[in-house]
């Protein structure tokens, strides 16, 4: 095994597929891959931008979710899915080649393209594939250069390839003409997935998705991803939200709370909150701030013992929202102002809202989706 | 079970058939070749021949005149020889063509298209 270095991709396959080894070379860094050699012949790439076999067989519907899952679980551990998927009638060799020459190729653009990655060569690992094409890997060198050079002749601006896909609101010019695969493109281009995204989604090579996006950018039907940044971004982290409030350690802060309070009971006021004469349109809450005493929330002196709120005097409803810990403390949580049916929590105590997206959600959906699918 | 190897051997078996390959025509790229080329360049050839089908399928006004009116053989032809390009049709995503290269004087048209059809049929039929 060598151990992960930096290098090029295709000069370490070059290098191992020379010496005949029989292993894995796999390809880390954006998007990354693996490509599968047997003494000295590929027989398999995969990568996370392009749709794998599986993938192409399945969402074209040409094979049952349940038919690929029941080859997979008995081909797996002898590295035969392909064979036993022809030789139960499933698909003709022609297919199957055909399938797996595309997919193969596909993905080993994306793993191979980079002119430097972390790479590194596990000997001995082969794929659950099996053997069912050796592709010579100088062909395979060659055509991942081809295929970059003619991108870049289409449009020669490689941060298409990775960022999210939106389309422009208004074309540039008054009569459009779409090939199928591009108009599908369009229409699930919703701003959020990336061409990765598509491409599995739509169960399309991803080197033919970056190519027409390629193509409409030229066009100039794609909004062009912002200025360039420091590295694409496969894989988008969920949305940093607010702090999250720990239910049993009210939050100390230094500033009164932002949301209009009107505490409870100021010295001053009646026992009854305005809230009671209700008929103003804005609400108005009434004790959004931990009010008790182990909430020292406007207690300006953080240094000496809890601050008491002035007036803590609480109403007697909520007896049950207390609780005695093992120590024998009292914990009141943070009391909430009464809400509307339907009104949302105030924002120190909700966080910001969840992200909504939809893209590689409706992708895991779709696979959780076939999964299910083979277990019935 | 025939495969992709066996489906060119067959189309070479077609009379006056010179060379044989199968090109993925959205890279221009030779899936599989046997026998002669044009120039000798079984890759040039493959980007060649997936020039003419993009331009039948895009720029043209013969497909897709009609829905679901697709694009089946181009047929070339030259002072020396046919060029015979059989657009293999798969269910999952692909895009495939099958070219047979015949020699002019002991290819005959007719029978060669009939054989492509019956091949690329059964190439992806069970």
């Amino acid at each position: 095994m060598t151990p992960s270095k930096t290098a090029a991709p295709t000069r370490l396959l070059t290098q191992v597929t020379g010496e005949r080894q029989t292993g894995a070379l796999v390809v880390g860094g954006h998007p990354g891959g693996a490509v599968y050699i047997l003494e000295g012949r590929v027989i398999y790439a995969e990568s996370p931008s392009a749709p794998g076999v599986g993938e192409l067989l399945t969402s074209s519907g040409r094979l049952s979710g349940r038919t690929w899952q029941s080859a997979l679980d008995l081909g797996t551990s002898t590295a035969r899915v392909g064979r036993l998927l022809v030789e139960q009638g499933h698909l003709t060799q022609g297919e199957l080649e055909l399938c797996v020459l595309g997919a193969a190729y596909d993905a080993a653009y994306f793993a191979l393209a980079p002119a430097s990655a972390p790479v590194e060569f596990i000997g001995g690992a082969t794929h659950w594939l099996g053997p069912v094409v050796h592709i010579d890997p100088a062909a395979i060198n060659r055509e991942v250069r081809r295929r970059c050079r003619m991108l870049d002749e289409i449009f020669p601006d490689s941060r298409v390839d990775t960022a999210a896909v939106s389309p422009v609101a208004r074309p540039p010019r008054e009569r459009v003409t779409l090939t199928a695969l591009q108009w599908e493109l369009l229409v699930h281009a919703d701003g959020q997935r990336t061409p990765a995204d598509l491409a599995l989604l739509l169960g399309k090579a991803g080197y033919a998705t970056v190519q027409e996006l390629r193509r409409l950018a030229a066009l100039g039907l794609i909004e062009l991803p912002p200025a360039p940044g420091d590295k694409p971004e496969f894989v988008r982290l969920p949305r940093a939200r607010g702090t999250a409030v720990d239910a049993h350690r009210p939050v100390m802060r230094p500033d009164p709370p932002v949301v209009p309070v009107i505490s409870g009971g100021r010295a001053s006021l009646p026992s009854g909150p305005i809230a009671g004469s209700g008929t103003v349109a804005v609400p108005v809450l009434t004790s959004a701030a931990p009010i008790s005493g182990a909430a020292p929330v406007n207690g300006g002196g953080s240094g000496g013992g809890p601050a008491v709120a002035p007036g803590s005097e609480d109403p007697p409803r909520q007896p049950a929202a207390e609780e005695i810990t093992n120590h024998g403390t009292v914990y009141r949580p943070p009391r909430l102002a009464r809400r509307k049916p339907g009104a949302k929590l105030p924002k120190e105590v909700a966080g910001d809202p969840p992200p909504v997206h939809t893209g590689t959600d409706e992708v895991l959906l779709k696979r959780i989706r076939t999964a299910l699918r083979a277990l019935r | 079970m025939p495969g992709v190897d066996h489906c060119l051997q067959q189309a070479m078996a077609i009379p006056g058939a010179v060379g044989a390959s199968i090109v993925d025509y959205t890279t221009g790229f030779p899936v599989a070749t046997t026998g002669a080329a044009p120039n000798s360049d079984h890759e040039a050839a493959a980007a060649g021949t997936a020039e003419v089908v993009q331009a039948a399928n895009s720029r043209s006004l013969f497909v897709s005149a009609v829905p679901h009116d697709l694009l089946e053989d181009l047929i070339i032809t030259t002072a020396g020889g046919y060029h015979l390009l059989r657009l293999v049709q798969t269910d999952f995503d692909s895009r495939l063509v099958l070219y047979v290269w015949l020699d002019r004087l002991q290819g005959n048209l007719a029978v060669a298209r009939r054989r492509m059809q019956k091949l690329a049929d059964d190439l992806v039929a069970s």
